[in-house]
């Protein structure tokens, strides 16, 4: 009887072995998409009982986010700054999912990722509660405060700008506005996914905008690569032929002989679709703008970047198509994120650093867990093109924008005026500044704002003046002339642009921008009724789309999806 | 037969302190009153020295797994409970029926060491065991659940089927004891199989086919695969016939398909481990829950408290297991499969050296049983097989399955004692006699 007796127990243990197997298919293979599974409510319960790490400012004190504890034992999301910092932040709501450094940090937040320190696992291990790490964010406060009421306070009231340290890589503020209060997002989340001014699109990161006469950076780039010397010499007749589309200057100007640092100064528009046709050509614009990240996802960065893209596709260019991308026009769509980014690598000798918004995470009893260092990118161009490129800009500051200029400062910038529909055009800046030592680059986009230099060249200048003072580069015994406010006050942020005049007063100089003034002159306006550039982006696939709270309601379009598939279909620009 | 457990009683009783500790001081649960911890390491401690002094040469080592499964089942029950309402009272129930439990056993060693008077009245326990069954059906008897399987007598309801399990056991063991020639050799076959005469037959198949029929309808289908797989592997262990396990297997896949198309409660448990997860809100949700909860676990587990599996309808009995993943982890889990893995190889090791066909078949159908439960219910909520509602032994909350279960480990203490003390008598024999030539 003894041999069934074994064989019997050998069946149990095989029994036992085969449920231990059980256990580790449901515990460690398909443990994932279990957790993942819509009517698994376990990890929204966690979430409530367990407190999320705090957000901190670049100044480890300014509190972006914390968790509070309610009366029922659960806790909720305080988000102290409200909506000033909500594009970095985003929400964290029970009902509509996350968005921002709350997703793109969850693991870190929430806690729910691998023990990392001996108290960690002792806790796990012990059931005690596993509280989320706190992050330091390298956010410069007064910066993003002021950013943030500048744009607000900007003629339309929808715009973004976006600040780093060049050498580094910190992002220093990144603002967008139109911004909702994540405090209260259950409640308002509805009336803000209707909203037509797209409040919960995040503008810095996933507004795409065709980045007008700022791509001359990238384009300007390419082309000193390709030989071309500041000095060399172009003439402007106020055209520029291609087949089927013509380049014309802003508001039909004609510049005559110009050297190609006074057109790039000047932003002539001919002279940048001609040279590059002639000198650079399709594969290496596109390769440059490629360096500079465009086409990048930045999948490290903790926010969702939409991709800045041509359209067309560089191998489907024509001649036409390659005009308006040297002056990023129709088929250029870029990040505001991008252009500082583009900025930012001009200002460190060619050498792109990795963007990085976090600096430190710290487990609660504040053990460092990570630290990112700063690490380059990318190798753009060699220091002589970059400090050639530099020159640039800091000439068209001084020569063309003296309104960017800081008393005892060297500041290097370009504007940008791109089209929009009606007159309503997006007003760009890029720059950074101390031009020989930089220290901040940044972006700054208004929509409709008009020209570059009337509402993103003065938010920009307030931005880089305030945070060099706040940095002791600047003294304060040589103040600037006050910065001539963007806006009048009363200007409710969807109002339509009312245009101060003393702006203009002051800016003689009107070269710099794209136009097209001569509507309905162009060759073959094959679609007049199309608007090319007026929505700013699409919410990009990498929104983390978890939930469709994150999607804000409206689906922006893609600019340039329904423009520039033909050159000329649009009147000429300049 | 391992006759020293000191250290195992006091890891198994330090493991228990640990998690009570865990849930005070980290949970920072309300504590249960500490005297009430005091009465169960004391009953504990007082069985394992009773039955070392009444049983001294009896397997021992069953006591400290007994005291392992008990104390983590308290540990996890009062975890569950400890935020609600009735806090203390289920965990210190669960105590008190460990205390009684302890009292049976403790009557079984006593009254029981001559254990083999039992089988004389192999065909009253019979009677009893399907008397058991049928009582439900009495105005004593009521449903919880759906499912007509609880006796209230006066104050207390218990579960008769756990009891009459173990009757049924010992039936089993001396008729098959005594008929196992019979059935090893016999002349008669259908299908190639060769059957006993029916005279043999006939009594084996009365009890097992009644209550078998009985549990059904009752709608207990836990009880009833018990019933059926463990008479079906004594059966096997009796006559080496491996015919009689697939023609049992044959008879069980008919039956199950009957049985299938009779009840729509049976339809129901099928099509919900089949695809729970298109009705997890319903029908499928204590399935879906537990593996939710059981895959939430990991490794190494949430940790004692932070789980949410309180969640789980009847997770303090059916479903005490996935609490213990979830909470301890594939580890945690693992390691106590592994205590019940110890418990039934003592089980086996017991039938091993026993003397005689009856007391083998004794220990193996009771062995058989603990094995077979746990395989079920752990499969059960696991999703491994369909959700049958029984009890993880000594784990789960329950008073008949804790008092059955000490009776089951009572019973095999005494088969124990009986092998030992004569592998005892004859070593001290052999000594004896080596005495003499030298």
């Amino acid at each position: 009887m003894n041999a069934q007796l074994r064989r019997t127990f050998y069946l149990f243990v095989a029994g036992f072995v085969a449920l231990v197997g059980v256990l580790a298919y449901w515990q460690v293979y398909a443990r994932e998409s279990l957790a993942n599974d819509p009517s698994n409510s376990l990890q929204s319960r966690r979430v409530q009982e367990v407190p999320r790490g705090l957000v901190l400012a670049g100044d480890g004190e300014t509190e972006l986010a914390r968790s509070e504890q309610g009366e029922n034992g659960n806790y909720s999301r305080v988000y102290p700054e409200g909506p000033v910092y909500a594009g970095v932040t985003g929400y964290w709501s029970s009902r509509y999912g996350a968005s921002g450094i709350e997703i793109g940090q969850n693991n870190n937040l929430s806690g729910n990722g691998e023990p990392e320190t001996l108290d960690e696992l002792l806790n796990q291990v012990s059931g005690g509660p596993l509280a989320g790490n706190d992050i330091e964010l390298t956010l410069d406060p007064e910066l993003q405060r002021l950013a943030y009421d500048s744009i607000a306070n900007s003629s339309t009231g929808r715009g973004s700008a976006v600040a780093l340290n060049p050498k580094n890589g910190e992002i220093l503020s990144l603002v967008s506005y139109p911004s909702f209060d994540p405090n209260n997002i259950d409640e308002n989340f509805e009336e803000l996914a209707q909203d037509p001014d797209n409040p919960l699109l995040n503008r810095a990161t996933q507004g795409l905008y065709p980045p007008g006469s700022t791509f001359k950076v990238i384009t300007a780039a390419a082309a000193l690569e390709a030989g071309v010397q500041p000095s060399d010499r172009y003439t402007d007749n106020g055209t520029y032929e291609t087949p089927g589309y013509t380049v014309y200057n802003y508001r039909g100007r004609e510049y005559g002989r110009q050297t190609f640092e006074e057109a790039f100064g000047n932003s002539v528009n001919t002279i940048f679709a001609e040279i590059g046709n002639e000198d650079v050509g399709a594969e290496a614009l596109a390769q440059t703008a490629t360096d500079f990240g465009f086409y990048d996802p930045y999948e490290d960065f903790p926010l969702p970047i939409a991709l800045s893209f041509f359209n067309p596709p560089p191998e489907q260019w024509d001649q036409g198509n390659i005009a308006q991308s040297s002056f990023g026009q129709q088929t250029v769509s870029s990040t505001v994120f991008e252009m500082a980014l583009v900025a930012g690598a001009v200002a460190n000798g060619g050498t792109l650093m990795e963007p990085r918004l976090v600096r430190e995470v710290r487990s609660p009893d504040g053990a460092i867990l990570d630290k990112p260092t700063p690490s380059a990118r990318s190798e753009i161009m060699d220091e002589d093109t970059a400090s050639s490129l530099n020159d640039l800009m800091q000439e068209a500051v001084t020569q063309v924008e003296s309104g960017a200029q800081i008393p005892g400062v060297k500041v290097a910038g370009k504007t940008g005026t791109a089209e929009a529909p009606g007159d309503q055009l997006h007003s760009w800046f890029i720059s950074f500044a101390p031009a020989d030592d930089p220290e901040i680059a940044v972006a700054v986009l208004v929509e409709n704002g008009q020209e570059g230099y009337k509402q993103a060249l003065p938010i920009a200048r307030r931005m880089i003046e305030g945070y060099l003072r706040s940095q002791g580069a600047i003294s304060n015994e040589s103040p600037s002339p006050p910065p001539a406010p963007p806006q009048n006050e009363q200007t409710t942020p969807n109002n339509q642009p009312a245009q101060p005049k003393t702006d203009q007063s002051t800016q003689p100089k009107t070269n710099d921008s794209f136009q097209f003034p001569f509507q309905g002159q162009g060759k073959s306006p094959q679609n007049p009724g199309q608007t090319p550039g007026q929505v700013p982006g699409q919410v990009p696939g990498q929104n983390q789309g978890q939930n469709p709270g994150q999607v804000p309601g409206q689906a922006p379009q893609v600019p340039g999806q329904n423009s520039g598939q033909a050159p000329g279909q649009r009147p000429p620009g300049g | 037969m391992t006759q020293r457990a000191t250290l195992p009683m006091t890891i198994a009783l330090l493991i228990t302190t640990l998690g009570f500790a865990t849930l005070i001081f980290v949970q920072e649960a309300a504590s249960p009153p500490l005297i009430y911890g005091a009465y169960y390491a004391g009953t504990m401690i007082a069985v394992y020295l009773g039955v070392r002094l009444w049983l001294p040469h009896s397997d021992v080592l069953l006591l400290p797994i007994v005291t392992l499964l008990t104390g983590v089942g308290l540990v996890v029950i009062y975890r569950l409970t400890f935020a609600g309402a009735e806090a203390e009272n289920l965990a210190i129930t669960q105590a008190g029926w460990i205390l009684a439990g302890s009292g049976i056993l403790v009557c079984v060693v006593l009254f029981f060491r001559d254990y083999q008077k039992l089988f004389a009245y192999k065909y009253l326990l019979a009677v009893a065991a399907v008397a058991l069954v049928a009582s439900t059906f009495t105005p004593l008897g009521y449903e919880v659940n759906g499912a007509r399987l609880w006796l209230r007598v006066g104050p207390a309801t218990f579960q008769p089927s756990e009891f009459a399990r173990i009757a049924l056991i010992i039936f089993f063991a001396g008729y098959l004891a005594e008929k196992r020639d019979i059935w090893a050799a016999t002349s008669r076959s259908f299908l190639g199989i060769q059957l006993p005469a029916l005279k043999y037959f006939g009594p084996i198949a009365l009890v097992w086919a009644l209550s078998l029929g009985l549990l059904v309808f009752e709608k207990d289908l836990g009880s009833s695969l018990l019933f059926f797989a463990v008479p079906l592997l004594m059966l096997y262990a009796a006559t080496g016939r491996i015919a009689y396990v697939i023609l049992g297997t044959m008879l069980f896949a008919v039956g199950s398909f009957v049985t299938y198309l009779m009840f729509d409660h049976v339809q129901l448990r099928v099509a919900t481990w089949l695809d729970p997860w298109s009705d997890p809100d319903d029908a499928g949700f204590q399935i879906t829950q537990s593996v939710f909860n059981i895959a939430d676990g990991g490794i190494t587990g949430t940790g004692l408290g932070s789980g949410f599996s309180q969640t789980i309808p009847e997770v303090q009995t059916d479903f005490i297991f996935s609490t213990i993943a979830s909470e301890l982890g594939l580890l945690g889990a693992t390691a106590l499969l592994l205590a019940f893995l110890v418990f039934v190889y003592r089980g086996m090791k017991i039938a091993l050296v026993a003397d005689d066909d009856a007391s083998k078949l004794l220990a193996f159908g009771l062995t058989a049983m603990f094995a077979m439960q746990t395989l079920i219910i752990v499969g059960g909520v696991t999703k491994a097989i369909p959700l049958t509602g029984i009890t993880l032994p000594f784990v789960s909350y329950g008073g008949s399955s804790v008092v059955g279960n000490f009776i089951l480990t009572g019973l095999l203490l005494v088969v124990s004692e009986k092998a030992g003390k004569r592998a005892a008598e004859d070593e001290s024999t052999l000594y004896s006699s080596r005495e003499k030539t030298a």
